[in-house]
């Protein structure tokens, strides 16, 4: 598994698809930062009434969109909770395990690695590596984005932003493995990008959640991927924060042990 | 117990050894009960219309697709084993490349697989496939036939034992099949095994030390390259109006020689040095020859002989 690993780490490197991935979490991560200054700073809210986008009746409700807000906030508005980011890095581990297929380097792994799970492994550790480089850099550049526009919010302890990135890369992963698991199932571009966008983005599981809501059976849906991602702590204060750790894990499991049973089902 | 070590000892002296070796998809067998045998050091040429099977059968030699029944060796050993599979390079119908990586990049791809650390085998590969100089131009610019050279030193890493090659010369120019054709020589030359299927019988038949065709999913016969020839000596080949008439005649008048009915105009005659002979005793007793002249079969005629006769043939 580590020759496959290493093999991965290398085209991962050379992949244009990493940077451009990341290109567009930080560029919606600017965008999202731009919009929270110009509406609760003082400068942005001037610039925004100047352009009639803002007005006086508003101004009041536009002055507390940063109460209560930390760096760690600000990091899981502008990045995490929308979905964005898992849309992002689903479509980039989409591309990257069906390319695999489409160009059909899928046939020299295997005539070399009899053991499918090696393959499922590697992807998952691939995808895990690239999950915690993105979630530092994004929050590093959150940070720095706060420093820049001059300390709008103030900032998260250290111990709640390791606990938080530790979870949320946990949550991550494992929506990583489920990606790997559709593409090798389905070896579909068009399959794996729907559902980088359906379920990373929570369409399905809010619209799921709404229904279920109506009859009152949506407790359980608590301990989904897309749910803790979104309901999730921000810092420790019970261990009943930590079911956050059971809910990755065991979907991290899940997803990986499916994707290698399917593959070692499926003909090259 | 010894005669399993008996039948264990006998295996390794074929690098692909197969029994009964069965693919089926739904209802419809790809592959049916298959028992291919090739020796250590041979180039064995798999032939086979479009559909016949190869590909799949050579899929499941290298792993690549699991057999419904039967079973499949190399050099002794199931082709599940590791090990064994270290002295496999594999090309299955097209090479599979990133095409946004360069030739070199896509070797190093494949060696990490393998394992292999030293880059050295990579150059080396790049270098035989004559592919060393492509830089950074990326697979996407490649022409079909430096995809499949490409392919090719792709397999040749990690100084296989045994090569399957799928169909290698596709899309290949004169001088790159030519230059394929120098490196199995070479590779057989230094005692390498190598499958290789092609629709080229002709490329096909000047390296191949033995044959196997196979004809909807089924061996119909192995062959070597000497028996082949004896299969396809040279005939004299006459065309009359009844050839069941004019036969008694020829065995009568040339008793040295095999004769025989091909089709009800036609007669073969093996072994003869003057055609005008026969031309001339026909004549004499008023049957007249409408064509008659010497033909050597070559393996692109016996192959569609075989496809034409299927099992019965062999």
């Amino acid at each position: 598994m580590l020759n496959l690993l290493r093999m991965d780490l290398y085209r991962m490197r050379r992949s244009k698809s990493v940077y451009v991935c990341l290109a567009c979490l930080l560029a919606m991560a600017i965008l999202c930062y731009g919009m929270i200054w110009l509406m609760g700073t003082p400068q942005g809210q001037q610039i925004m009434m100047r352009t009639g986008v803002l007005v006086e009746e508003d101004l009041e409700e536009a002055q507390t969109i940063l109460e209560n807000v930390d760096t760690l906030v600000m990091f899981r508005q502008t990045c995490m909770d929308g979905g964005m980011y898992s849309v992002v890095f689903g479509i980039w581990i989409m591309l990257f395990v069906c390319m695999d297929y489409q160009s059909g380097f899928i046939k020299n792994i295997m005539a070399t690695h009899k053991n499918r799970w090696n393959y499922v492994g590697s992807k998952v550790m691939t995808a895990g590596l690239l999950n915690l480089v993105y979630l530092v850099f994004q929050l590093g550049f959150i940070l720095l984005l706060n420093r820049l526009f001059g300390n709008m919010v103030p900032y998260a302890g250290v111990k709640s932003l390791l606990f938080y990135l530790s979870w949320v890369w946990l949550l991550t992963t494992a929506f990583a493995a489920m990606m790997i698991l559709i593409c090798v199932w389905t070896r579909s571009v068009a399959a794996g990008a729907l559902v980088a966008v359906l379920m990373g983005g929570g369409l399905v599981p809010m619209a799921l959640y709404g229904i279920l809501n109506n009859f009152h059976a949506a407790g359980w849906m608590k301990y989904t991927v897309y749910m803790s991602i979104q309901q999730g702590a921000g810092s420790y204060t019970s261990p009943a924060d930590l079911y956050v750790y059971a809910v990755g894990g065991v979907f991290l499991v899940l997803y990986t042990a499916v994707a290698g049973l399917v593959l070692r089902r499926q003909d090259i | 117990m010894n005669a399993e070590k008996e039948k264990a000892e006998k295996r390794k002296a074929f690098a692909v050894e197969t029994v009964g070796l069965t693919k089926c998809y739904g209802d419809k067998a790809a592959v049916r009960d298959l028992n291919l045998k090739v020796g250590e050091g041979q180039i064995y040429g798999f032939i086979g219309r479009n559909g016949a099977g190869k590909s799949t059968t050579l899929k499941m030699l290298s792993g690549l697709v699991a057999p419904t029944s039967g079973e499949a060796w190399l050099y002794g050993k199931p082709v599940s084993d590791p090990v064994v599979r270290r002295r496999l390079g594999v090309l299955i119908e097209s090479a599979g490349l990133y095409p946004n990586m360069t030739a070199r990049q896509n070797a190093v791809m494949k060696a990490k697989c393998m394992g292999l650390t030293d880059e050295k085998s990579v150059d080396e590969a790049l270098e035989l496939a004559g592919l060393a100089g492509t830089g950074k131009k990326q697979v996407r610019h490649f022409s079909m036939g430096m995809k499949q050279r490409l392919g090719v030193a792709l397999a040749l890493l990690g100084n296989p034992d045994l090569l399957i090659l799928d169909e290698p010369i596709n899309g290949m120019d004169p001088e790159g099949i030519k230059e394929l054709r120098q490196l199995i020589l070479r590779l057989q030359e230094e005692g390498k095994t190598v499958l290789v299927s092609s629709h080229i019988l002709g490329e096909l038949s000047k390296i191949a030390t033995n044959y196997g065709i196979i004809k909807d999913g089924e061996l119909i016969e192995q062959i070597t390259r000497q028996e082949l020839e004896e299969k396809c000596q040279d005939y004299f080949q006459v065309e009359v109006e009844d050839a069941r008439r004019a036969l008694p005649l020829i065995q009568e008048s040339f008793s040295q020689v095999q004769a025989e009915v091909y089709d009800s105009r036609t007669i073969r005659i093996y072994g003869l040095a003057e055609g005008v002979l026969v031309n001339q005793k026909l004549a004499e007793n008023r049957v007249p020859v409408y064509s008659s002249g010497f033909h050597h079969m070559d393996l692109e005629e016996y192959f569609l002989e075989c496809m034409e006769g299927g099992k019965e043939h062999a």
